[in-house]
């Protein structure tokens, strides 16, 4: 029987960061979890909890000072910059909160950036980036320039040019926090449609329980340690409750 | 990445910034066109002078009189030449053909005009050794020369000056109140290294030395001319006539030459090496304003890469790899010196040539080196300029970048 390699493979991850005035300071300890292909996930965790440290690590930005992390099955953990940057392009579609689009090249352009630099064809770049503006509603806007959308239509490009490269996660670090409620939610529902309907690994980075309460799962990060990991509770005191004990 | 990606990349970022662009890529064009201006002008130069000394012919020789030392005195104007010595060297088996002459200067009168001159007394062989033609009328012969006769060939600008009829040839003219029949005039021939070719008077030396001069020394002459076969060396024949003049000078070892020999060929070979020089000087310095122009592409791309650090933070998190961004980075650099570099090179060749042609009258030499050499100097000062900004770019940290505001 073939079993699906487990997306993310998180195992004591410690990061530590040097300080500028001297001496250092951990900011994520012995962090490990599992993201199962097909999964949505909340990385949840109030400013300064270490939950964008922890989602550089996860998008192959950053390397963990120790631990190992296997993505997709695949050690990332001693990958050389340009490795990186090849695992970030074959397995990760990032969707950044304030979109990160090249605001100078069109929307087309801006789909087709990964493909570009995974060597694809143009012709096929093409063919993928259309179907994937199609797929987000805004094939129509193609020759737009970032700056003449709304932000809604914005992360929509840009989740428009994650989901190109057809990778193995979409990682999603605070995507609706440039957006009103109502896009916001457009957003996050566009998301919930992915998984459901297309089965794509989602994980979202988020402080807030409104969004996370989309996902299905929910890792709760307090202080650089995991203090909740589980399914999505009814009420947000379920994971204050965790940060406290975790506290005491 | 295909290179039609990377071009179109470099593109839109060059196109992206125009003014910034412009004002980088003019450095580049003002530089390239110096470049290109001073070849110009460095082998308008060369071409000039050689075109000169090639009017005189390589294969030409004068030897002059003088610089003689009699008890540590430097005489260099007295007449040790003969009409014999030039018979003499006529015998050497590379001479093609021999003058001797003497030149003077001279109040010519025509009407109630006069005029200052020179005046060269010499044979009628000095046209096949200068290259001379006549326009109207002929040139005088043996006959005028062994009956010292008062015959004139004069310049065509001495003719205007002095107010002559358009064809002057019968005319008399006065020299030192003596009469003298024009029996023709010279074609135009420019001005030469030496002085303006146009502006003599030519009559028989027997004329200038017994006639006019009333010399009791009339064998002797100030200057001889000759022309040497085309496949003789000039340098050997050059010797012989040395080792040949101080025999029958009588010359012991050790004394000075009564004479000097002036070889054209070795004079245009010394002025091609001293224009060479001044070509390098001149390419040099326009050089200067082309390093400038590269270090403003450099500052140019210094301050995109921090401009454009949140654009670089996108490309690596999307999968751009170092190599990516250096190239990226490096093709931008090369593009705008490439750009700058034609320009200025299409508007350094036609403002050479246009400025040559219509306003100096002049057909400045085109050469396609200027063309390499642009194109050349263009991709490495591109690569020059782009190298440390393409790295500075290619190391930043993806996470930084992205937060970079």
């Amino acid at each position: 029987m073939k079993t699906e390699l487990p997306i993310i493979n998180l195992k004591k991850i410690n990061k530590i960061f040097p300080l500028e005035i001297g001496g250092e300071q951990q900011v994520l300890f012995d962090i490990s979890f599992v993201v199962n292909a097909g999964e949505f996930v909340a990385i949840m965790g109030p400013s300064g909890s270490g939950k964008s440290t922890c989602m550089n690590i996860v998008g192959a930005l950053d390397s963990a000072t120790s631990g190992t992390y296997e993505l997709y099955g695949k050690d990332i953990t001693t990958m050389t910059p340009d490795e990186l940057a090849t695992v970030r392009n074959e397995y990760i579609g990032f969707v950044f909160q304030n979109f990160n689009l090249l605001p100078k090249r069109n929307i087309l352009d801006n789909v087709m950036l990964p493909l570009m630099y995974r060597g694809i064809s143009i012709d096929d770049r093409n063919r993928r980036a259309h179907e994937m503006l199609d797929l987000v509603g805004l094939e129509k806007f193609k020759s737009y320039l970032p700056p003449q959308l709304s932000g809604g239509m914005k992360q929509r490009v840009a989740i428009a040019r994650a989901l190109s490269g057809n990778p193995k996660l979409i990682l999603a670090d605070e995507p609706t926090g440039s957006l009103d409620s109502k896009m916001g939610n457009e957003i996050l529902r566009f998301f919930k449609k992915l998984n459901n309907d297309m089965g794509i690994t989602i994980v979202i980075i988020t402080h807030e329980f409104e969004i996370a309460q989309y996902a299905r799962r929910i890792i709760h990060i307090y202080d650089g340690r995991i203090t909740y990991d589980g399914p999505v509770p009814k009420n947000e005191n379920v994971l204050l409750k965790s940060q406290k004990e975790h506290k005491k | 990445m295909t290179l039609g990606d990377i071009l179109k990349e470099s593109w839109l970022s060059v196109s992206g910034n125009k003014l910034r662009s412009f004002l980088t890529v003019l450095g580049i064009i003002i530089g390239v066109m110096a470049v290109v201006i001073m070849v110009a002008v460095g082998e308008t130069v060369q071409q000039s002078i050689t075109d000169q000394f090639s009017s005189l012919g390589t294969n030409t020789i004068v030897i002059r009189a003088g610089a003689a030392r009699r008890g540590g005195v430097r005489s260099g104007n007295r007449n040790t030449l003969t009409i014999s010595d030039a018979e003499q060297i006529q015998k050497l088996p590379d001479v093609m053909s021999i003058t001797p002459a003497q030149s003077s200067s001279a109040q010519v009168i025509y009407g109630n005009k006069n005029w200052s001159t020179l005046m060269l007394g010499t044979h009628p062989d000095y046209t096949a050794i200068q290259d001379i033609e006549v326009e109207h009328g002929a040139f005088f012969d043996m006959t005028a020369v062994k009956n010292a006769s008062t015959y004139a060939v004069i310049g065509p600008d001495t003719a205007r000056e002095l107010g002559l009829p358009d064809n002057p040839v019968g005319e008399i003219i006065r020299i030192q109140n003596m009469p003298f029949v024009i029996v023709g005039v010279m074609k135009a021939r420019g001005d030469s290294a030496f002085g303006s070719q146009d502006d003599m008077i030519i009559i028989p030396i027997t004329t200038l030395k017994k006639r006019l001069q009333g010399s009791p020394f009339p064998d002797s002459v100030s200057m001889i001319a000759l022309k040497i076969y085309l496949d003789a060396d000039n340098a050997v024949v050059t010797d012989q006539i040395a080792a040949l003049l101080r025999q029958r000078h009588r010359l012991k070892d050790g004394d000075e030459d009564d004479f000097q020999i002036t070889d054209m060929k070795q004079i245009m070979e010394t002025m091609d090496t001293v224009t060479g020089y001044l070509k390098l000087l001149l390419i040099a310095i326009a050089a200067v304003s082309l390093l400038v122009g590269s270090i403003g592409i450099m500052n140019m791309m210094l301050v995109s890469v921090v401009e454009r650090t949140r654009e670089i933070g996108i490309r690596k998190a999307v999968g751009a790899r170092e190599r990516v961004i250096i190239i990226q980075f490096l093709s931008e650099s090369v593009m705008i010196s490439f750009i700058g570099s034609m320009f200025g090179l299409v508007f350094g060749v036609g403002l050479s040539q246009g400025v040559g042609r219509f306003i100096l009258h002049y057909n400045v030499p085109f050469s396609i080196w200027p063309v390499i050499l642009s194109v050349s100097v263009a991709v490495i000062v591109g690569l020059a300029s782009g190298v440390m900004p393409a790295f500075r770019a290619a190391k930043l940290n993806p996470i930084d970048s992205l937060r970079y505001e």
